[in-house]
């Protein structure tokens, strides 16, 4: 699978929560060519489109645009890999309980 | 999502804003991709995840010609996509970086086809030329020996 197949995907729990707007993955160490796993989606309930980084790094400035961007993508969570039950084309369901994640960058 | 593991992490990338469209750098610095997807190790589409399901890993990073299937849809056919391995991966930053040279990738074999079989048969075309040599400091095949 690809992941462009799974970004902007429609994400359901008990009912329609979003959309992902990106993919985090997690390396064991800073040496990058070791495996990247995924970690979980970002859902969005707004909007499709990338947060270009807005949402998740604390970054204020330009400030119309930030403040745009952080708008379109307000209630953003993230969604552990554990938390997802279905992946489906272009559908996710994700299993009862799953837990609600904050999309901001370590 | 606040465990101390999460925060704890030394890295973490996303997929978007640390991966996708980002230039791509063999090891001697020479632009020769640029990243369009990421391709996933298996995923178990259209059934249920167990619960202890272990998470997919990156498994190579696709490139090719995307630009009229971004504006008009749809996806290049597989074929036409060129797959650098992840573990080729040196260095994710501004830029990707491999840690192998352009010609062992099959992304620039176009460009080696048109190098050996046109420019290399028109007169003067298997050097470098006169006055470009410092510009071409990291060892490069185009000379081709000749001069």
């Amino acid at each position: 699978m690809i992941i462009t197949e799974l970004l902007g995907a429609r994400v359901f729990g008990p009912e329609f929560l979003g959309f992902v707007t990106d993919a985090r993955f997690s390396l064991d160490t800073e040496s990058v060519g070791l495996p990247a796993r995924l970690y979980g989606f970002i859902v969005s309930p707004h909007a499709r489109s990338s947060s270009l980084g807005f949402e998740r790094s604390g970054v204020r400035s330009p400030w119309p645009i930030a403040a745009l961007v952080r708008w379109r993508h307000r209630g953003s969570f993230l969604v552990k890999w554990a938390g997802i039950e279905r992946i489906d084309v272009s559908r996710i369901q994700l299993r009862p309980g799953f837990g609600r994640g904050s999309p901001e960058l370590p | 999502m606040t465990s101390d593991s999460y925060h704890q992490s030394p890295r973490w990338l996303d997929a978007h804003l640390h991966l996708l469209d980002r230039q791509v750098l063999d090891v001697h610095g020479v632009p020769i991709a640029v990243i369009d997807d990421l391709e996933l190790s298996d995923i178990p589409a259209g059934r249920e995840i167990p619960p202890d399901a272990p998470p997919p890993m990156i498994t190579a990073l696709p490139s090719g010609p995307t630009l009229a299937t971004r504006i008009f849809g749809g996806r290049p056919p597989e074929s036409r996509m060129l797959r650098t391995p992840w573990v080729a991966v040196r260095e994710v930053g501004v830029v990707i970086k491999l840690s192998v040279g352009r010609d062992t990738r099959d992304l620039s074999w176009t460009e080696r086809w048109v190098r050996d079989h046109v420019i290399g048969r028109i007169p003067g075309g298997r050097h470098t030329p006169k006055g470009e040599e410092s510009d071409h400091d990291q060892s490069d095949d185009r000379g081709g020996g000749e001069s």
